[in-house]
């Protein structure tokens, strides 16, 4: 791998993050609503003169224009930081540092699970195609995929806190308990069950179609005639057959690797998860500008950073892709 | 058991006696009110997250709770504002000068912040003057120093008295700002210069002193131990904040939970009541949900236009079919009928010949199935409504069938919070970019003296008035200004009623219903009080003696206009029993029938 390969990939990785930059500036601006809205309401816009209006959002510098807003933002974010909340009045890197480690646990998790899940039961479901339990299997999961994450929580917690009382309703842990020692530990897994059950079963069966269409397709592949018929043992031949069939599994994972920064909002308002879904979700719904441009600035910068990790760790791993670097 | 000397008559004699009076003591002598029991912790669910709980800083999100969550936090010069005569609370007494324009306010003694310091005169000074400083920092208490009544300056007398002055007479001083402005420390917010950004834990005089406040999850209240009105019943306060109705009141059904600080939905009443440990309870709560007209758009600018689609609702249907009954339908006359200041036997027309008639006379034919007049304006307007509010985008939908049979149309718009607020805002020189919109409004709209001049005046400087929907009467105009100074209360009350009585004749706001106020509760605490206005989460509910009886009626007599300044007092702290208010328990009931007659007529 040459050095200019590695630079014209960081280069290219930090234009892509200008231009998230941007948009992520742009667009809660273009939506209709306003932050100032917000601060001021529309009851009381009519009792307050221009005076008394301009002190109350000159505290956000909601007063200059949004070119200034944009190189004061940058000029912020140049320094590491992401300004102010006009809801919270609190600073969004505090908030995004508060949320981040539980929609990193829930999310994470979850997705673990689901992609394992999701692989196994498809292969196997692969390697059966046609029988009943294929098809029981198939009807199974894409039932419960076609479930709104909503209801599937909402049945969950019915059934599972609200009837049985196996696991807590609301919260990632005690409310107002320090979240140390063996004890919280405890208490936040048995928290995080339904919650990264509901996103599991979100999410399950996608994995599963993606990897029982793979490997079907695998085994109709030549080497895996004749592998079979040179009395190879079942085992060995599913074995080949997997590794060759993970591809589209482990891209499904990459791709939902956003997710883990962006959070599950229905979940989290579900579960009343502490989470950054949520966060940038009643940030919208208040046209809260630095928390919805922060959040994205996040968002976008671990999506840009893992394509970049991927770029410059491509040729490394495949040798195919180092030569035509060189070349 | 004691053995009686049989040799001795007399003592015999003298024993059955005492014990004979010691009976007669326990049958005859009045038992004392039951007190309740305190309770180390109580978790109660509340609906959003309000910030920092200062006045400044709120974000209304857990709306109508909003004002007894800070008030259990930071306390009133009077409470309530619900109450046509408010009790003191950290005043002592009120004394009018003869024209209103002064209050002489005596504070009770012994009252102190959380941090130790004491509650004295010049905090109250402090309190109005910050609120008149910073009236954008918090326009829902600020204007009840800047303009309701338009305060001026204030005088501290002595440690424990100050004198108010205001630019107008303020005959309601008790009540509004009395009983709604939280009283502030001036050690603490003198040196604040950015209010809205105030991040410190809140220092009040209130019954809970708040420990942690943990960001959009809730907050963690103590009892306050040296509160001046009672001891406080429930040692540890949580609030957590759970925003799906639905998971709220399942946490309280799995026992997480000890009270649900929201109306209990109409279809949860029925699990709610067979739930053990669970019981529910009713109150008032005086909240409204209305579709507003802009009245400064065409055809809406017509009073008869706006009339004739009121009389085609019919609201007693929307009630069964959206809240399965669980409200009371609007009436005409806008204000609660449970506030002191509705117009006795309002109701809502419902009547579809009369709403063709004056449409027709209107000049609004019925053309194709649409209403048009002779200049081609067509009588077809949007609803917006907020996406968030599924009960009320089911009533624009009711509202919009229901239309259809005096031929006018209404489009549903279900728009997202922050959008809603952006159309319906108040652009200086520009008519808002809406037809009709729907609200809620929370008891303040409706116990408010003054909230008529609010929210009907025409658009001028002072109050909401054009913000809210840019009415314009000039009939309207002069008795809302005679009504806010009129000093005697017999008058006043006449003003306030023929206000309503224009109102109901030209309709800019159609109340589609007052939402039923039924709480859940788990019995682990039995304390909890109806406050009218109030609700049962509010901080009555947790003070001993203020959570088993009313307050006995205080004089409003001696706020007369034209006899010598009388002074409304506290009451006695030991006196006469107090009247008490009983929280019955709530069957579901059943959607009636589809009403045969065109009037709902209530008290």
């Amino acid at each position: 791998m040459t050095f200019r390969y590695a630079a014209r990939c960081v280069v290219r990785s930090f234009s892509v993050l200008f231009v998230a930059i941007v948009v992520n500036f742009a667009l809660p601006r273009l939506a209709p609503g306003n932050a100032i809205d917000y601060l001021v309401p529309p009851e009381q816009a009519a009792s307050l003169s221009a005076d008394q209006r301009l002190a109350v959002i000159r505290q956000f510098g909601l007063e200059q224009s949004t070119m200034q807003q944009f190189v004061r933002y940058v000029t912020r974010l140049a320094h590491g930081d992401l300004l102010l909340s006009i809801r919270y009045a609190r600073p969004v890197r505090t908030l995004l540092a508060e949320r981040l480690p539980w929609t990193l646990l829930l999310v994470g998790t979850s997705l673990m699970i689901a992609l394992f899940v999701g692989a196994v039961l498809g292969f196997g479901a692969a390697w059966r195609r046609g029988s009943p339990r294929d098809v029981v299997s198939m009807i199974v999961v894409v039932a419960v995929d076609s479930m709104p994450v909503f209801f599937v929580g909402m049945m969950l917690l019915f059934v599972f806190a609200v009837k049985l009382r196996w696991f807590p309703v609301f919260g990632a842990t005690r409310f107002g308990a320090q979240s140390s020692g063996i004890g919280s530990i405890g208490t936040v897994l048995q928290r995080l069950v339904l919650p990264a059950a509901t996103l599991v079963l979100a999410q399950v069966g996608s994995v599963y179609l993606a990897a029982r269409s793979a490997m079907v397709g695998e085994l109709r592949e030549d080497y895996v005639t004749f592998a079979v018929a040179k009395g190879l043992p079942p085992k060995m031949v599913r074995a080949h057959a997997r590794r060759n069939s993970l591809a589209p599994v482990v891209t499904m994972g990459l791709v939902s690797l956003g997710t883990l920064v962006g959070g599950a909002t229905v979940v989290e308002t579900v579960f009343s998860y502490p989470g950054v879904g949520r966060l940038i979700f009643d940030s919208v719904l208040a046209r809260d500008y630095p928390v919805i441009q922060g959040t994205f600035f996040v968002l976008s910068l671990t999506v840009i950073l893992a394509n970049l990790a991927g770029d410059l760790l491509a040729p490394l791993l495949d040798r195919r892709a180092m030569a035509r670097v060189d070349s | 058991m004691i053995a009686l000397p049989s040799s001795s008559g007399s003592i015999r004699r003298r024993v059955a006696l005492v014990l004979s009076a010691l009976l007669c003591s326990c049958v005859l002598v009045p038992r004392a009110v039951a007190q309740t029991a305190g309770i180390e912790r109580l978790t109660v669910a509340i609906p959003g997250y309000e910030n920092n709980l200062t006045p400044f800083t709120v974000s209304f999100l857990s709306l109508p709770n909003t004002h007894d969550l800070l008030t259990l936090v930071y306390d009133t010069l009077f409470w309530s504002q619900n109450d046509k005569d408010p009790e003191p609370w950290l005043a002592e007494s009120a004394t009018p000068s003869a024209d209103r324009k002064q209050w002489t306010v005596k504070l009770r003694s012994g009252i102190t912040w959380h941090d130790g310091k004491p509650f004295t005169a010049d905090d109250v000074k402090f309190s109005f003057d910050y609120y008149a400083t910073y009236p954008g920092a918090s326009g829902r208490y600020a204007h009840h120093a800047a303009d309701t009544p338009p305060y001026d300056r204030a005088e501290i007398v002595d440690a424990q008295t100050v004198r108010l002055f205001f630019k107008a007479s303020a005959p309601t001083f008790p009540i509004l700002p009395g009983g709604d402005l939280p009283m502030i420390p001036k050690h603490i917010w003198e040196s604040v210069k950015e209010p809205v950004k105030y991040t410190a834990l809140p220092i009040g005089t209130g019954p809970f002193k708040m420990v942690e406040a943990i960001t959009d999850q809730g907050y963690r209240l103590e009892a306050n131990p040296s509160y001046f009105k009672g001891n406080v019943l429930v040692k540890k306060l949580d609030l957590v904040v759970i925003r799906e109705p639905t998971v709220a009141f399942a946490a309280l059904r799995s026992g997480e939970v000890d009270h649900v600080a929201r109306n209990a939905p109409a279809e949860l009443i029925g699990p709610l009541t067979n739930t053990k440990g669970v019981k529910l309870m009713t109150g008032t709560r005086n909240e409204s949900v209305q579709m507003l007209f802009n009245a400064r758009r065409p055809p809406f600018d017509d009073a008869a236009v706006r009339k004739g689609i009121s009389l085609a609702i019919d609201n007693q249907r929307i009630v069964e079919a959206v809240l399965l009954g669980r409200a009371k339908p609007g009436n005409d006359n806008f204000i609660h009928p449970d506030s002191p200041w509705a117009l006795p036997g309002s109701s809502h027309e419902n009547d579809l010949t009369k709403s063709r008639r004056i449409l027709d006379e209107a000049g609004y034919e019925l053309k194709s199935n649409s209403r048009v007049n002779a200049k081609g304006i067509k009588i077809e307007f949007d609803i917006l409504v907020s996406s968030f509010e599924p009960q009320q985008v089911r009533t624009a939908q009711l509202i919009s069938s229901q239309l259809q049979q005096i031929g006018v149309k209404a489009n549903v718009e279900p728009i997202d919070p922050a959008t809603l607020r952006q159309r319906r805002a108040v652009v200086a020189g520009k008519i808002p970019d809406y037809d009709a919109y729907m609200s809620i409004l929370e008891s303040h709209a409706h116990v408010d003296p003054d909230g008529l001049y609010y929210f009907f005046h025409s658009p001028g400087t002072r109050g909401f008035g054009a913000a809210v929907t840019g009415y314009s009467n000039a009939a309207f105009d002069s008795l809302a200004e005679k009504a806010v100074i009129e000093n005697d209360p017999l008058v006043r009350e006449q003003e306030l009623f023929d206000m309503q009585r224009i109102l109901i004749a030209e309709m800019p706001v159609i109340v589609l219903y007052y939402p039923e106020a039924v709480y859940a509760t788990r019995d682990v605490y039995t304390g909890w009080f109806a406050d009218p206005g109030h609700g049962i989460f509010t901080k009555r509910s947790f003070i001993a003696g203020e959570n088993t009886a009313r307050k006995a009626p205080t004089t409003v007599k001696a706020v007369a206009p034209t006899s010598a300044p009388a002074t409304t007092t506290a009451p006695p702290t030991t006196g006469p029993p107090r009247n008490t208010t009983t929280i019955k328990p709530v069957k579901p009931v059943k959607p009636t029938k589809k009403k045969k007659k065109t009037t709902n007529s209530r008290p």
